[in-house]
């Protein structure tokens, strides 16, 4: 493996986030190659905090663009302070100022309001991280915009001319796949597709989260959550998951894993009502003993 | 490891044979990334292709098996099983189909099929649904056409959460009013004024072709061909034991040619149904890809089901939790004296938002006021009760709670 990469996962690591290799691998391309990572995969495996882990890895600023569908020019990129500007017209309408000036001061960078992308490029010391968060929740129209930015970052305002980013920054973009990207922004892109975590990963992510909770209780809920992920499930829980219910079972006092104490906590994993009744207390008597069969009685 | 272009460019046509589908600007990024990893590392040389390839997850199968060709640097690429995409026309396994002029409709070859086996098939069902097997007049073919288009926007259109500018009325547009009071020399006139777009419909349709629907293949095709025209962006398939995606082998207007793809598209026509894992195979290719949650799924099929009904009743379950309504439309419903106690039936239904007959015209003229265009009416039949032949509801629809 490359000596930058092994560096990267410990690096990941001691900001708390336990990668596996294609994660760190990914990020570390990106990082040289200095192209946009495109992160897919089920909601909860972490694709929003890498892109926070590794702002902190930089020491650099985090700008977050959550998508949805109604997004919009004025809500990504700028704005106009419209109010500031109409006021500074009026009290230059009694001085009697030069039109001209007046047009060129409300027309400046001081009445433009920054949006995150255009705040992205902006940014006069350093490159920041560009968070641009489930981008499938965006209609197509915001995708091909975005192409024509990751592409050359700079924009266009048609007040002020054309912008070039100084530092143009590392941009990560997420999606929960609730609809095919287009293949246009795709292989623009360097792309990772994140799984599940596997049962070592799991355990160690847990750990690292809630150092209270034991190895014992740690292992059970590891195996656990990796025996439920493969029923089938409308909805899988994630890691996320696993933190709040881990962080369930210890405000309850639990340090191994019971039929009558995970039936009550399931809420913390399923929330789907489809896959909670199809759960029965008799599967899930039969997965705790699963999860439990390796610790010690 | 030496010649890195000459072995990605042999990977990248090995991996396009496959359908899997990587340009020349991939191989570039791929050579880019290998010049910077180890390229010793079997596992890491792996991860780095998947990245920057850009390999969906879908492909990994394929992606691995081919990987070979790379890390050997061999000419020869190894024979893998093609996967079918879903598009592919299959070659037909069921009874040859073919155009019969004089009763109009599909027909298998005669004398392949001893009278009577065929499911769901007497001379008196036929009758009751006379209106099928008559000939239809270029009037009826309007007529039907014209309600498809009602029955698509009722079906799927909505507001968007998007915003678009309005003369009518709406919530005020701070920034534009602003901006228009600019040519005004700040002084406010008028307020301008932004309402929620109307989306448009995204319908998907699945139709049966199975044996036991055979009565209404007639029907069926001018359902699907009508609703081509009516709603360009509704996506249509036909199964019966596989999914085939049809919109494409769909023609307006030219119903001859239509029907000779379709004999070659829709693999078993006429053959047993397994909805189940055709519809499974719908909400895994097609609607958890592609479709998002604004779709509304119409099934059009009798639920006569030769597989495993608790398949089937999770099949549908998941569809109606990714689609924005399901709807099912059962030519059987039309017979007074039918109750879905069919297996496969009674296992869709609490799945589903609606459940109405759809044997003629009328019965789909009946349709189009219950749809108003709100998420998720839910109306459908609570079991063995319900009218004769009209819509069945078993509560009343709920009322659309908006947004604010």
């Amino acid at each position: 493996m490359t000596p930058e990469i092994q560096d990267l996962l410990a690096a990941l690591e001691a900001e708390g986030y336990i990668a596996e290799p294609a994660t760190a691998t990914a990020v570390f391309l990106a990082r040289e190659m200095r192209k946009p990572l495109l992160i897919e995969g089920d909601a909860g495996v972490g694709k929003t905090e890498l892109a926070k882990v590794l702002a902190r890895l930089l020491a650099t600023e985090l700008i977050r663009l959550q998508c949805w569908e109604g997004l919009d020019v004025q809500t990504a990129l700028y704005e106009w302070d419209y109010p500031r500007q109409l006021l500074r017209l009026r009290m230059s309408e009694g001085r009697g100022e030069d039109p001209r000036d007046v047009e060129a001061r409300i027309f400046s960078r001081d009445y433009l309001l920054e949006r995150p992308l255009l705040r992205a490029i902006t940014r006069p010391d350093q490159a920041p991280v560009l968070l641009i968060d489930e981008v499938d929740r965006a209609d197509d129209g915001f995708e091909a915009f975005l192409l024509e930015l990751l592409s050359d970052f700079q924009v266009t305002i048609p007040e002020l001319g054309t912008i070039q980013a100084r530092h143009p920054p590392y941009v990560v973009l997420t999606s929960n796949r609730t609809r095919e990207l287009g293949d246009a922004l795709r292989r623009r892109c360097l792309y990772l597709y994140m799984e599940h975590p596997s049962l070592e990963k799991e355990v160690r992510i847990i750990r690292t989260h809630w150092p209270e909770a034991q190895e014992r209780l740690a292992r059970e809920v590891g195996r656990f959550l990796q025996a439920l992920r493969a029923r089938r499930l409308v909805k899988s829980p994630g890691v996320a998951e696993t933190l709040d219910w881990t962080q369930a079972l210890l405000t309850l006092r639990q340090d191994s894993l019971g039929p009558e104490v995970v039936t009550q906590t399931l809420g913390c994993l399923l929330k789907d009502r489809h896959d909670l009744e199809t759960l029965t207390p008799s599967e899930v008597a039969s997965l705790v003993t699963l999860a439990r069969e390796e610790s010690p009685r | 490891m030496r010649d890195v272009p000459l072995r990605l460019a042999r990977f990248g046509r090995a991996l396009r044979a496959q359908g899997v589908a990587t340009t020349l600007r991939d191989e570039l990024d791929a050579a880019e990334a290998l010049a910077i990893v180890d390229r010793d590392d079997r596992e890491e040389v792996r991860r780095t292709l998947r990245i920057a390839l850009k390999v969906p997850p879908a492909d990994f199968e394929a992606f691995d098996q081919l990987l070979g060709v790379f890390w050997h640097g061999e000419l020869e690429v190894k024979p893998v099983a093609p996967r079918r995409p879903l598009e592919t026309p299959a070659i037909p396994r069921g009874r040859a189909l073919h155009w019969d002029p004089d009763t109009r409709r599909m027909a298998s070859e005669p004398g392949t099929l001893p009278e009577g086996e065929r499911p769901g098939y007497s001379p008196d069902a036929l009758l009751r649904r006379k209106p099928f097997d008559q000939e239809w007049s270029g009037r009826d073919l309007v007529r039907m056409e014209r309600l498809l288009a009602r029955l698509a926007r009722r079906l799927a259109t909505r507001r968007s959460r998007r915003l678009v500018p309005t003369r009518g009325r709406g919530r005020a547009d701070v920034r534009s009013s602003y901006r228009r009071a600019l040519r005004t020399s700040g002084e406010m006139f008028s307020l301008a004024r932004r309402t929620r777009a109307v989306d448009e419909p995204r319908l998907a349709f699945l139709l049966d072709t199975s044996g036991s629907m055979d009565t209404h293949s007639r029907f069926l095709l001018t359902f699907a061909l009508s609703l081509r025209r009516a709603a360009p962006r509704a996506e249509v398939f036909a199964f019966n034991t596989e999914l085939v995606h049809l919109t494409r082998s769909l023609a307006p207007g030219k119903v001859r040619l239509t029907l000779e793809r379709l004999s070659v598209h829709v693999p078993d026509w006429s053959g047993g149904t397994r909805i189940g894992e055709c519809l499974a195979g719908f909400h895994e290719r097609y609607l958890s890809r592609r479709a998002g949650g604004k779709t509304v799924v119409v099934v059009l099929s009798d639920g006569l089901d030769r597989g495993d009904p608790a398949l089937l009743a999770d099949a549908v379950s998941r569809i109606q939790g990714r689609a924005r309504k399901v709807i099912w439309l059962n030519p059987l419903l039309g017979d007074p004296r039918y109750e879905p106690a069919a297996s496969g039936m009674a296992a869709a239904l609490p799945f589903v938002d609606l459940f109405a007959p759809a044997h003629d015209l009328e019965s789909l003229e009946r349709l189009v006021p219950h749809f108003t265009g709100s998420p998720r009416n839910r109306i459908h039949s609570g079991g063995a009760a319900g009218g004769l032949g009209g819509v069945r509801r078993s509560t009343p629809p709920l009322k659309d709670a908006g947004w604010p």
